[in-house]
């Protein structure tokens, strides 16, 4: 609320120009409320797999943990391509911007395609939400952060349109440095996911 | 620390949100429907069951009693009650109302015929048989 | 009033006291029947009195709704509402229907009522909340989208601003999501599962947009602040609350047959509700904090501030209660539901339709606000009504603990009845804290009658 009351009364602009807060507040409570279900998600995760270590052990193996790897790469990349947009846009690179953002969109979109692999061959198996509690988590969690990367793209779309008509500029960044901060939000729940479920036995 | 904090981003975020819940609401009662047939008993629905359902909505039965927990808190659970009682209890309980005790609850008398109470003992046999996740506690409900 | 055609809120705001009193009426009878059995029996079994009780609590709310949507709506739209008469006219088709419904309830036994109304042609009765006859259901439908009608051209020729628009959002939710009353499928579990679709999503999903409406409407007019700041926190408000609550429907996915994972899903999302509800809290707060000016109307702001406050309490704090699956297997179907509910729907519902009442009541009867005394008079009402529901509450939670603990935990269970013997002396204190309220809510009828000097409208 003081951030709010700031930026409404604030006469001076020369203020706002040291430690500017990047992106709209409104996107970082809904950041940290994403981030709150997604906490207490990671909690009920570890503890029940705290009463059944030997199943999710067993169950987790069976994960490909090279399409998570590789998805990991992926988003990780688009993370750094939207930061290249955001610099291109400050240069006031528009068209540049455009690309780096279009760029990350394809590295979403693997990230897509590499998931619907991994969820078929698993459906094949019969891994569904009621078939064990590794797999309500599994999917769960996965499928829950799948449909935050599809919502990132759409945002991420929103932006390339957004540049492309030329509308962030110094001064005025903040269409896309809240989607920036949503992409990297959805990019930090996978690098917490990824070891959680795939790799820490 | 300051920053912005604008009407139009927050409705957006709003919309966008909402949007995106509802969908995976939509999507995890898409694999509830999937899932049910191994845990609601619908094997078991027959033209009794049926019947004795439209018994059990027509005496406005939720009015006092909970079935599987859900319902008014004045009388016993019934979702369990034909494995708490079984069918003859049930239908000589139901014949018998009001008890006429001073200063008990009462239950109306319905004046049910027996193919009715039949039909709704069907209806408490069936909704005995729903997978509740061992739910309620103990046979008391 | 800047408007003429915000009168026609006054007859639905009359209207839904009214039944509220009538409300309280049957509360108190189905209290009574909790200590002393008999009472009123064979005249008025519980379960009719239930259903009075229920469906009076939500045709009032509806019809404060509709009456704050009537009283704003124009104002928010700087242009008179569409139709003054097709207002009118939907108030006495509301009101004729619901009286009907009500004593149709009372005097003709149920199963005669299904079998006149048409419930043989689709069977949608005797389940929970929904126990209206098909022809009061299709008659809520209709005016329902009338009167959405009516408001949406209003918004739609004049200003729209951000209340307008989530109050309609919520007010057309809530006629969609009561399409669901209609679906009553033969498999109980189904039945259960889309049942909700209309209660849950109702209460915890689209009539929270419609109060934060309301609450941020009264709040720009009792303090002043820029409506772009309140517009903007109203936005993320309402942010929370659906993100919290829609997946929050899973609470009730626990034990009705639905699969095991509900447990995780409804657990995680509604520990995270009471988060909306502590932001409204603080919010409301704040905004009075930093009013630019003293409104006349102390009143409006009591009940305004009431409503958060209590509503964190009843919906967000009674709800995490018993909201985790592993208490809530215990709990579910217990007096503790009871006392969420009755903490909930006062904290939440009631109390923003009266906060509503409270600020435009005095200015449709032409005044800026009421008088000092009859001001000082609502006050007290507000305080006994509040108070008396605060240990309506805490009574009920006593006796759903003892009534969990006797009949479920234990290693020798007590049966359903012998358990509520127990507990009888906490159903005795609920009633006479129910008593408590009734006389607070007469405190509040007195309120309106109360002359004194008052203030003419300031423009």
């Amino acid at each position: 609320m003081n951030t709010a009351t700031t930026a409404a009364l604030s006469v001076a602009p020369a203020i706002t120009v040291e430690r500017r807060l990047a992106g709209d507040l409104a996107i970082w409570i809904f950041i940290l409320a994403e981030l709150l279900a997604f906490g207490v998600f990671f909690a009920a995760y570890a503890f029940t797999r705290a009463n059944h270590i030997e199943l999710f052990d067993a169950e987790q193996v069976a994960l490909h943990r090279d399409a998570g790897a590789l998805n990991t790469v992926l988003l990780l990349t688009a993370s750094y391509f939207v930061v290249r947009a955001v610099q291109a846009a400050e240069r006031l690179a528009s068209a540049a911007s455009a690309r780096w953002l279009l760029a990350a969109m394809v590295c979403g979109a693997g990230f897509v395609i590499v998931k619907l692999f991994e969820y078929s061959a698993a459906f094949e198996q019969g891994v569904s939400l009621s078939s064990s509690p590794f797999h309500m988590f599994y999917l769960s969690l996965t499928f829950f952060h799948f449909m935050h990367v599809i919502l990132g793209m759409v945002i991420l779309g929103a932006m390339w349109f957004g540049a492309r008509a030329g509308r962030y500029r110094p001064g005025d960044m903040n269409g896309l440095e809240t989607g920036a901060a949503y992409w990297h939000m959805v990019d930090l729940v996978w690098l917490i996911l990824f070891p959680l479920v795939y790799v820490i036995h | 620390m300051s920053g912005i904090f604008s009407k139009a981003m927050a409705r957006n975020i709003f919309y966008g949100g909402t949007v995106f819940f509802f969908l995976l609401f939509l999507a995890l009662v898409y694999d509830t429907e999937q899932v049910l047939p191994t845990r609601d008993n619908r094997e078991a629905l027959t033209p009794e069951v049926i019947a004795g359902k439209k018994i059990w909505e027509t005496r406005n039965c939720i009015g006092c009693h909970s079935l599987l927990g859900e319902g008014a808190y004045f009388a016993p659970e019934l979702g369990n009650v034909y494995p708490r009682r079984g069918p003859e209890f049930i239908k000589a309980w139901m014949m018998s109302q009001p008890t006429g005790a001073p200063g008990r609850r009462q239950m109306p008398n319905f004046h049910l015929s027996d193919t009715e109470l039949d039909n709704l003992v069907a209806f408490l046999k069936y909704t005995s048989g729903i997978n509740t996740s061992n739910w309620p506690p103990n046979i008391e409900g | 009033m800047q408007y003429k055609s915000q009168a026609v809120a006054m007859p639905y705001f009359i209207a839904a006291i009214g039944l509220f009193v009538g409300q309280i009426i049957f509360g108190l009878i189905m209290g009574m029947q909790y200590v002393v059995g008999d009472f009123l029996f064979p005249e008025i079994p519980f379960n009719v009195a239930r259903m009075v009780h229920t469906n009076l609590l939500i045709v009032w709310l509806l019809f404060g709704f509709m009456g704050a949507a009537y009283y704003m709506v124009p104002e928010e739209s700087e242009t008179e509402l569409y139709s003054t008469k097709l207002a009118w006219i939907l108030f006495w088709v509301f009101l004729a229907a619901g009286a009907l419904t009500i004593l149709g309830y009372l005097f003709v036994p149920y199963a005669t009522l299904a079998e006149m109304t048409g419930n043989d042609l689709l069977a949608t009765m005797g389940r929970e909340f929904l126990e209206q006859p098909l022809p009061t259901k299709i008659g809520i439908v209709v005016v329902a989208l009338a009167f959405l009608f009516n408001i949406t051209m209003t918004v739609l020729k004049g200003r729209k601003t951000a209340i307008s628009v989530v109050l309609l959002l919520g007010l057309w939710g809530l006629a969609i999501f009561f399409l669901f009353s209609f679906y009553n499928p033969h498999n109980l579990v189904r039945d259960k599962l889309y049942w909700w679709f209309v209660v849950h999503l109702w209460v915890e999903g689209v009539w929270e947009l419609i109060l934060a409406a309301l609450l941020a409407f009264v709040l720009i007019k009792v303090t002043g602040v820029d409506r772009e700041v309140i517009e903007k926190w109203l936005y993320v408000i309402i942010t929370l609350a659906l993100v919290t609550g829609i997946i929050g429907t899973g609470h009730h996915f626990f034990w009705i047959g639905t699969p095991e994972y509900w447990q995780w899903w409804g657990s995680i999302f509604s520990a995270l509700e009471p988060v909306p509800f502590f932001a409204m809290t603080v919010f409301a707060f704040n905004m009075v904090n930093r009013r630019k000016r003293e409104h006349p109307n102390k009143a409006a702001v009591l009940w305004a501030l009431g409503t958060g406050v209590m509503a964190f309490l009843g919906a967000g704090v009674w709800g995490f209660l018993h909201t985790l699956a592993p208490v809530n297997y215990y709990t579910h179907g217990s007096q503790i539901t009871a006392a969420h509910g009755h903490m909930a729907f006062y904290g939440a519902y009631v109390m923003v339709v009266i906060t509503i009442i409270s600020y435009a009541m005095p200015l449709l009867r032409g005044r800026a606000a009421n008088s000092e005394k009859a001001q000082v008079l609502e006050m007290w009402s507000f305080w006994l009504m509040t108070i008396a529901m605060v240990f309506i509450t805490l009574f009920l939670t006593a006796a759903g603990i003892l009534q969990v603990w006797l009949q479920r935990v234990s290693d020798t269970p007590m049966s359903f009845m012998a358990a509520q013997d127990q507990v009888v002396l906490f159903y005795w204190m609920r009633e006479w804290a129910g008593v408590v309220f009734f006389i607070g809510l007469l405190t509040y009828l007195a309120s309106f009658f109360v002359k004194g000097e008052t203030k003419a409208v300031a423009n």
